[in-house]
Order: C-alpha cells, then sequence, then structure tokens
C-alpha cells in the first residue's frame, strides 16, 4: 500500500491544500442561501439534513458495528415530539427541538439496554421491529393524530431552516469528530467493533459504551427530525416512521463509506442529488430506485470502504484498520 | 363458539401460507448464515411470473408452479457466487455485509418491478379460487385450504430431503460445522449453491401461490419480509422443522388479536412479539436457533 | 487527498448551477401541476394528470382562453410529488420560483395537498386541487388554495340515504370495516356518522392497518350479521376485502365502498364480483347536465378520456377537468392576460371566490367560510350501484337513472 504521505514536505503541501478546501466549502456553505435561488435552497436543506441523519447512523453502525435497521425511528420520533409539543403544549420552537433530542436519546438508552446484548443480524431484526412498531404506535395512538398525522403552524422562512439544519449536522459531525475519532470512546468502539469479546477482555465496559453510542446516534436524528416537522408543515406515520428513512441512510452512509468521517457526508450528496436531479430532468421517480439498489450491490461488492475510500487512493479490498491507521497519522 | 373455531381456522390457513417463505428463508439462515433482506422480494417476483404465464401461456395458474419453481433455483444458482463473494472475504463486516447486499438486492428487485409494471394490482385467477369447503358451520376457503396443505407438503419433502437423503446430510452436516465438513469432503460452495436455489426456487413458487390468493402488486414484497422474519424468529433461525409450528402460532396471532382485540393492533402486536422474543429466546422459542 | 478536494469543487460547481433565471414575456398561460406521478400514489396521480391533460387539449383546441377578445392557449408544467409531502414542498418550489408558472393544479393526495398549500400562500399563487378530498385541508383555511371536490366527510351520506330511504325492507344494522391511512379514516367514519344519524345500528367499527390481512376482520364482521358491510380503503384493499368476503360466504344484504370501487382497477380486479356494490361519486358521465363551456356535457368528456386514454373516466378526472375550467372563468372575469402578476394573481381569489359557475362536471362554487373553506359548495353526491356490470345512477332520486336493487343475492346463487 502505498503512502502518499511518506514526505513531510508534501504532507505540509497537501495538508495546505486541504484546509483551503476545508475552509473555501465552510464559506460556501454559510452564504450558500444567499447565492443560490429557493428550489436549491430547498434542496441544499435537504443534502445537509440528510448528510446529519447519515452521519448518526454511523456512529452507531460504522463506528460501534451494529446494524441499527430501525435507525429512521429516532428521525420520526423527534418530528412527532416537536410536533406535539408545539401544538398540543405550545411550546416554542427551540425547546421542542431540544425535547426531542433528549426523548430520542432516552429512548435510544431503553431499547439500547436489552437490545444491544444482540449482535449482527439478530440485533438488526430486532431494532427493525422495534422501529415498525414505533410506526405502528404512532398510528394507533389518537394524541399523534394517528393516520391524520400532524399539521404544525407554516412559517415559511428558508434560509432559517438551512441555519438550523446546517448547525444541528455540523455539530453532529463535530461531536463524531470530536468523542468518536479523537477521543478514547472512539477507540473503544472501534474495539468493540471489531471485536467485542477481546474489549471486554481488555477493560472496556461494553454494555455502557455501547448504550452511550446508541444514544448519541440517536439525539442528532431527534433533533433534525423536529426541524424536518417544521420546516414541512405536515408529518404523519408513513413519511416520517417508515422504513424508507433508515433504507436511505444506510444507502448513503454505505456509498460514502461507511466508518469514516466523511462518507456520510459525501454519501448524502451524491445520493440525493442522483434522485432530485433524476426527478427534475426525468419526472421518474422509480428508476432510480434500481440505480440505488445496483450502486449498492456495486459498493458492497466493489468499493467497501465506499467513495471515501476510492477517493482516499486506498483503492479496492483494503482492510480497514490500515486505513484508520493512517487516517490517524494524517489527521483528516 | 362458533367465532372461535373459525377465528382459530382462519388463523391456522394464514400461517400455512407462510410455512414456505419461513421454511426456505430458515434453511438458508441456518447453511449460509445470510439473512436474505430480499425474501418477500423473491415471492414478488414469484408473484409476477405466474401472473405474465397465465396472461401468456393461459392454462391455470397452479400449473406453473413446478415452473416457476426452476426458473428461480437456476436464477438463485446464478446469484448465488456473487452472494459468496460478499460473505467471505476479509472486510469490514462480513454478516452485516451480506445483508446490506440483500438488502440492496430487494431495492433493485422492487425499482425494477415497479419501473415495469407499475402500481397496478394484478389479480391471478385459478380453478380454485371462490370454492369453499362447508365443515358445519365453519367456513373454509377452498384456495387457502390447499395453501396450507401445499405449504405442509413442501416442507415435509424438504424435511425428508434434509434427513432423509444422502445430500440432505451433507447440507446439515455444512450447517453444523462448515469447515469440518469441507475438511471431511463436502463441496462447501456448492452445498451452498444448492441451498441458495432451493431456497429461491421454494420461495418465489410460494409467492405464485400468494399471489392467486390475494393479488400481485409491485410492493406487496415488505410485508412477506416481515411475516418470513417473524416466522423464522419465532422459530429459530436456521431451525427448520421450528418453522412449522412458528408459522401457526403467527397467524393464530394475528387471528386472534384481529378478532377479539381490535384490527388496529393486528401489525403492533406481531412487531411486539417479535421484538420481545429476541430478547427474551434469540434462538426462538425451541431454543434450537444459531 | 487532491481528488477530495477535486471532487468538492465539482460539488460546488453543481450547486451553482441552479442559479437565478431571466423573468420571460410570454403569450401563453403557463400553468404548474403537481401530482403524483411515482410513489405509490401515482395511480391516483395517473388519474389526475389525465383529467388536466384533457383540460389542456380542449382549451387548446378551442383556440385557447379568451380574455377580452384575445386567446391565449395553454401549457401545463408538470412536477412529480413523489407521493410525499416533502416533495410536494420541493416541486411547487421549483414551479413557482424556476418555472415561474401563473397558478397551479393541485395533486391528487390530501397529505401531499397540505404540504403544497403553504407554498402556495408564501408565493400568493392561486392553487386548485381537482383531487384532494380530506377535510384537513380545508380545515386550516389556506387563502389561496380551492378545491372541486367536496370533502369527504360529506360524501358517503348519501350511499347511506339512498339505503335507508329508498329501499325495503330498510337496513337495520351496519358494520364499517376501513383502512388506517388518512384519506380512508375519513371515509369510514363519514359511513358511520351518516348510518348513526340515519338511524342504522353500527354493529362494528374497525380500522385496521394497511397491509394486513383482512380475513379475522372479516371473519368477525360476518359473525355479526349485520345488513350493509361499510369499507372505507382504496380499491386495491376493497377488492380483497369483497375477495375475503366471497370466500368466507358472508352475505351481507349491502356492499358500500368509497373510494375506489368507480375506478377500472376495481373492475379488472373483481370481474363479475363488483355486482350490487354500492359506492358514492361526484359525477358520473351518465348525468343530465348541460354546459356551455368546455365539453357541453359527461358524455363528451367520457367518450374523448376513451378515445384519448382508453380509459372509463372517474370523478376525479372529471374534478380536475373542472378545476382548470374554474381557473379560466375566473381569468376571463378579471381580464389577466399571461404573464400574470401578483395584482393579478390577487384579484384571481377573489373572481374564483365569487364564482359559480354550470360545467359539465357540475356546479362549482367554492365556499368562502365554515369547515369547508375553499372547497366546493355546489355538488352534492350520489349514490352508484353495479348493475349489470355497468356503474348505474341509483340515488337520489330525483336524478337516478334505476332503483337500487337490494338485497344483494347471497354469493352461491349468482
Amino acid at each position: 500500500m502505498e503512502l502518499q504521505a511518506a514526505n513531510p514536505k508534501t504532507l505540509r503541501s497537501s495538508l495546505v491544500w486541504r484546509l483551503t478546501v476545508f475552509i473555501l466549502l465552510l464559506v460556501i456553505c454559510f452564504i450558500f442561501p444567499w447565492i443560490v435561488s429557493p428550489l436549491w435552497l430547498r434542496i441544499g436543506t435537504e443534502v445537509v439534513m440528510w448528510a446529519g441523519l447519515a452521519q448518526s447512523f454511523n456512529i452507531i453502525c460504522g463506528y460501534t458495528g451494529r446494524l441499527d435497521f430501525g435507525h429512521g425511528a429516532f428521525f420520526g420520533i423527534g418530528a412527532y415530539v416537536t410536533g406535539m409539543t408545539m401544538t398540543l403544549l405550545g411550546w416554542p420552537f427551540g425547546l421542542g427541538l431540544l425535547v426531542s433530542g433528549i426523548v430520542s436519546a432516552l429512548l435510544a438508552l431503553a431499547i439500547g439496554y436489552p437490545t444491544l446484548r444482540l449482535r449482527g443480524a439478530y440485533f438488526a431484526i430486532a431494532t427493525w421491529s422495534m422501529g415498525e412498531l414505533i410506526r405502528q404506535i404512532a398510528t394507533i395512538l389518537d394524541i399523534t393524530g394517528g393516520a391524520f398525522g400532524l399539521q404544525l403552524p407554516a412559517v415559511l422562512n428558508l434560509p432559517y431552516f438551512y441555519y438550523i439544519m446546517l448547525l444541528v449536522t455540523g455539530l453532529t459531525y463535530l461531536t463524531t469528530y470530536l468523542l468518536v475519532e479523537k477521543a478514547r470512546f472512539g477507540y473503544k468502539l472501534l474495539a468493540i467493533r471489531e471485536d467485542e469479546d477481546a474489549a471486554e477482555m481488555v477493560g472496556v465496559n461494553t454494555a455502557s459504551t455501547k448504550n452511550w453510542a446508541f444514544a448519541l446516534s440517536a439525539f442528532f436524528p431527534g433533533v433534525l427530525g423536529g426541524i424536518y416537522a417544521y420546516w414541512v408543515t405536515y408529518i404523519h406515520p408513513d413519511s416520517v416512521l417508515g422504513g424508507q428513512i433508515t433504507d436511505v441512510m444506510c444507502v448513503m452512509a454505505f456509498l460514502g463509506g461507511i466508518g469514516s468521517l466523511w462518507g456520510p457526508f459525501l454519501g448524502a450528496i451524491v445520493v440525493q442529488l442522483i434522485q432530485r436531479v433524476l426527478w427534475v430532468v426525468w419526472g421518474e421517480g422509480t428508476f432510480y430506485l434500481v440505480i440505488i439498489g445496483v450502486t449498492i450491490c456495486a459498493v458492497i461488492l466493489f468499493i467497501p470502504n465506499g467513495l471515501v475510500g476510492l477517493l482516499e487512493g486506498t483503492g479496492l479490498f483494503s482492510p480497514r484498520e490500515s486505513v484508520n491507521e493512517l487516517r490517524k497519522k494524517i489527521k483528516w | 363458539m362458533e367465532l372461535l373455531l373459525q377465528t382459530f381456522i382462519d388463523g391456522l390457513l394464514m400461517g400455512g401460507l407462510i410455512i414456505i417463505i419461513g421454511v426456505g428463508f430458515s434453511l438458508c439462515f441456518g447453511v449460509m448464515h445470510i439473512v436474505d433482506f430480499a425474501v418477500g422480494e423473491w415471492v414478488m417476483l414469484g408473484a409476477y411470473t405466474g401472473w405474465l404465464m397465465v396472461r401468456y401461456f393461459g392454462h391455470d395458474a397452479m400449473f406453473y408452479l413446478p415452473v416457476i419453481f426452476i426458473i428461480f433455483s437456476a436464477l438463485g444458482w446464478v446469484i448465488y457466487p456473487v452472494i459468496l463473494q460478499v460473505v467471505s472475504g476479509k472486510r469490514f463486516n462480513p454478516a452485516i455485509m451480506g445483508l446490506i447486499f440483500t438488502f440492496g438486492l430487494s431495492i433493485t428487485m422492487k425499482g425494477g418491478a415497479l419501473t415495469v409494471w407499475g402500481y397496478h394490482i394484478q389479480s391471478v385467477p385459478t380453478w380454485l379460487t371462490g370454492k369453499t369447503l362447508y365443515l358445519g358451520p365453519l367456513t373454509i376457503p377452498g384456495l387457502r385450504v390447499s395453501g396450507f396443505f401445499f405449504g405442509i407438503l413442501v416442507t415435509l419433502l424438504l424435511l425428508a430431503f434434509l434427513y432423509k437423503s444422502r445430500y440432505g446430510n451433507v447440507i446439515r452436516a455444512t450447517a453444523m460445522d462448515r469447515d469440518t465438513a469441507n475438511l471431511l469432503g463436502a463441496d462447501v460452495r456448492k452445498v451452498g449453491a444448492v441451498v441458495y436455489s432451493l431456497y429461491a426456487g421454494i420461495t418465489a413458487m410460494s409467492g405464485a401461490l400468494i399471489g392467486a390468493l390475494f393479488s400481485v402488486h409491485s410492493v406487496m414484497g415488505a410485508k412477506y419480509t416481515m411475516l418470513a422474519f417473524f416466522v423464522v424468529v419465532l422459530a429459530g433461525m436456521g431451525y427448520v422443522p421450528g418453522v412449522i409450528p412458528a408459522a401457526i402460532i403467527l397467524g393464530l396471532l394475528q387471528s386472534f388479536v384481529s378478532v377479539y382485540i381490535g384490527g388496529r393492533f393486528n401489525l403492533a402486536a406481531l412487531f411486539l412479539v417479535m421484538y420481545g422474543v429476541l430478547l427474551i429466546t434469540p434462538k426462538g422459542i425451541f431454543r434450537r436457533g444459531w | 487527498m487532491k481528488r477530495l478536494s477535486i471532487f468538492a469543487l465539482i460539488t460546488l460547481a453543481i450547486f451553482m448551477v441552479g442559479y437565478a433565471q431571466a423573468q420571460e414575456k410570454r403569450d401563453f398561460f403557463k400553468i404548474g401541476v403537481v401530482t403524483s406521478l411515482s410513489g405509490e400514489l401515482a395511480f391516483g396521480g395517473s388519474v389526475t394528470k389525465r383529467g388536466y391533460d384533457m383540460w389542456e387539449d380542449a382549451v387548446n383546441a378551442a383556440g385557447g382562453i379568451d380574455i377580452a377578445g384575445k386567446k391565449y392557449k395553454v401549457k401545463l408544467v408538470y412536477a412529480d410529488d413523489q407521493s410525499t409531502p416533502a416533495t410536494a414542498a420541493v416541486a411547487g418550489e421549483r414551479l413557482i420560483t424556476e418555472e415561474k408558472v401563473d397558478f397551479i393544479l393541485g395533486p391528487y393526495a390530501s397529505g401531499t395537498t397540505l404540504a403544497l398549500a403553504p407554498i402556495c400562500e408564501k408565493y400568493k399563487v392561486p392553487h386548485i386541487t381537482g383531487s384532494a378530498e380530506s377535510p384537513l385541508v380545508w380545515l386550516k383555511k389556506f387563502k389561496y388554495t380551492f378545491g372541486t371536490i367536496p370533502p369527504v366527510n360529506l360524501g358517503p351520506r348519501s350511499a347511506i340515504q339512498t339505503l335507508t330511504q329508498d329501499v325495503t325492507p330498510k337496513p337495520q344494522t351496519i358494520a364499517i370495516l376501513g383502512i388506517d391511512d388518512a384519506f380512508s379514516k375519513f371515509s369510514a367514519e363519514a359511513m358511520k356518522a351518516a348510518a348513526e344519524k340515519a338511524g342504522i345500528k353500527v354493529l362494528k367499527y374497525e380500522i385496521v392497518p394497511e397491509g394486513s390481512d383482512y380475513t379475522p376482520s372479516v371473519t368477525a364482521i360476518k359473525s355479526l350479521k349485520p345488513d350493509i358491510f361499510a369499507m372505507g380503503n382504496h380499491e386495491k384493499a376493497a377488492i380483497e376485502m369483497i375477495k375475503i368476503a366471497k370466500e368466507l360466504k358472508f352475505n351481507p344484504k349491502a356492499y358500500v365502498q368509497h373510494y375506489g370501487m368507480s375506478t377500472p382497477d376495481f373492475r379488472k380486479g373483481l370481474g363479475k364480483d363488483i355486482e350490487y356494490v354500492f359506492g358514492i361519486s361526484y359525477w358520473t358521465e351518465n348525468m343530465k347536465i348541460q354546459s356551455t363551456g368546455l365539453f357541453k356535457n359527461p358524455k363528451e368528456f367520457a367518450d374523448t378520456i376513451r378515445k384519448k386514454f382508453n380509459v372509463d373516466p372517474d370523478y376525479t378526472e372529471a374534478g380536475c377537468a373542472a378545476a382548470g375550467i374554474a381557473f379560466q372563468e375566473a381569468l376571463r372575469a378579471i381580464k389577466a392576460a399571461p404573464p400574470l402578476t401578483e395584482a393579478q394573481k390577487d384579484a384571481l381569489i377573489g373572481a374564483l371566490e365569487k364564482l359559480d359557475i354550470g360545467t359539465f362536471y357540475g356546479r362549482v362554487k367554492f365556499a368562502t367560510e365554515g369547515d369547508a373553506y375553499h372547497a366546493n359548495a355546489g355538488l352534492e353526491s350520489v349514490t352508484l350501484q353495479y348493475q349489470g356490470g355497468k356503474l348505474t345512477e341509483v340515488g337520489p332520486p330525483k336524478t337516478r337513472v334505476a332503483l337500487p336493487k337490494y338485497p344483494a343475492p347471497p354469493w352461491d346463487k349468482r
């Protein structure tokens, strides 16, 4: 495997280059609403939201090694909590968001405690059935509006929503970077992912670590869900608690690069843009599913490290561990 | 009393339909340790194929069941090496990769069906449609009874093959301990291919039956994936004989909840039980799962 | 790392692509249509598309909309809402800000309409939906949104009324089975309310999730032996429920269903078993309506649709075409030529509120107050029944063409 950064001089100049691009991107993100049309602002807001969602999925799946097929439920719960606190209790938006995040995280802790004992396919199926159960509950209860859904007051200030989404997604990435990539917490997660029993034996409290990771991964979708509810103004069980939310999160994270910091972001951009562009150009919505399905199969087969792996030049079939070590050295 | 009996029969028959799907799915998991998220989509494809054949070649849908079995077994045989490639190999987490791959397959199949056939609902009539059996005060739909017995028959055949034939022993040995079986001369790759094609063929064939019983629809797959999961979780992943009682329990649960508690809680009850079983006895209620 | 950066720059370039577009001068009306061209409601969306397309063809065939002597053609620009509210909002945004349409013709489903309406409010663009029926849409009192179909909580009433007033022996009991989705539940509740009001005892009112096996619910209903079996659902569930009823040899004296019994898929799915099923509609092709506008009478509309699309029309197609006609008449009233200015769009709202016209679809008059704000208050539903394989109007008495057939013979005797 080639190490591009063998020479300290090239390491420094590539660092400068990367920093410049990063800052440029940051600037674009900030001035985005003022330079594009409202349509693209909406699309941009969607992309930002999905980037956050995909990253939250990445925390529990990519870093902790647990496939959570019901992760979308936290998004839906957040949407409903904000919806209900705003319409039934009359609370302000910001408070509703905070409550959404906390409720999601608490629910994750409650679910996680018994469920995280399971592994692999069992965990996937268990979380999937829990997610579906939550959707059924939302449909049955009248307080959530049941099948009629929930309507929120309409506030149409697109840049406002964009910035809030950006803020929360940014926090998601920052938290992931600080807690998972840099701190010891992250190493513990990786240890659990690679060999849980060994981790337990060297003293990692796997149960509590997994639980905290799960709660963390649920907090952000909860808040994003709350923003979504207020942004779209109408939610119902199928639109925010349906399986398709998890499906899309999953595809984005895997396509971009599971287990990497920027993978979900890349995945979100690519998938959402493919979908929107196909929609605008072709007026078509179902062939996109075929494309996504084939893409995900191709990614699993040929580039399991996702687009990030491809772009980093680590090529095909490279072991994940070495990539981690490499990245720690280059500090991306 | 009459309602109780009728509810019981309904539940029994509902469960019976799911037996075949559960059997194939459980076998696939037991031998290859792959959870195929596309199981519902195999059902859907089988249903559409049955519909197409009746449409273009005439005759009765029941006539085509063996044909569909053969077609989809062949398809399974072809796809297997790809799945094998995904599941083995040193990368992120083979089990999860396998899951995501079959998940990708299911999306592709669903998207393909939607693109080609759209959202229209199709019906597949057979000579059994509308024929009813009367047993005292009970009404028993003919098509469902046939489905039930067909399911039992196929399961028994499969079990006979697995437990009585020589190759069946090889398959079970591979399921129990892959490496040892390999050392003892079993062609593990071929075993996997045989199992996967059997699974695909059986599942698609049951799809054709279900298409005749209910209707054929591009998004019908999700429902059967869910039911297959439920049955296999209850039975224990990989424990094929457990599928029959598990499927019957599924049917009875749905039936009794709908009639005595309320139709709204139907699906919620299913998911609750499935989640509960996974937490309390992840190896299934017989504790013989993997 | 260079590759990552280049990729980032390309992404940037894509974002810049959506930059502003110039305002154009045009001599035709550009109309945006948001409807479900894909997704699970694509089916219903295609019905609305037929209706809107029919209107476009007819108007252009007549030379265009006549504004103060000059005729302007119309051009429809479609945006797919993919059957999800979020996409409906994006679609609306795109049509208004990028395509700069004059006004909007609305979606098939109520959920998507609910997400689209605030967008129309924000940009002050008039919007008529030819299909959405949920009362929820009107409760919000959107100023810029109208609908040509009355809310569903009033519709099924007429079927129940026909069954109580025009048949002997009068039915005493009813069981209602509905699907737990936004629209179907309203339908079921409407049936329940109508039954209670008419003095029919509701033996069972059950709501089940979509996709479950309906056998146990039908079994439970059968054991109660109701006179009427009413279903609030869409055609897919209805087909299954009736099939199950037949299998279980459940023989209520009447089947009532809304919505979907008038669609081709329903007929195809059940074949001969559709006989005797009751339903409601706001329009059928056999109605005796005369109009001076586009399409002289319902038959003409139906024939034109059959010729172009080879399907029998349902009241949704008619409602959509009527939405176009409503805009047409309102535009003529304010004498506005394209492209419409802000002031003209506002004036259009006023004109729509004052509208009271007779069309091939029936009367179009939008309510200006009350719970059904801006829904069409000018229409009453009629009761339909399948007789001899054909949809026949059997109520109310003054407009019907045949008497309702009641009770329905048991399955064995058909």
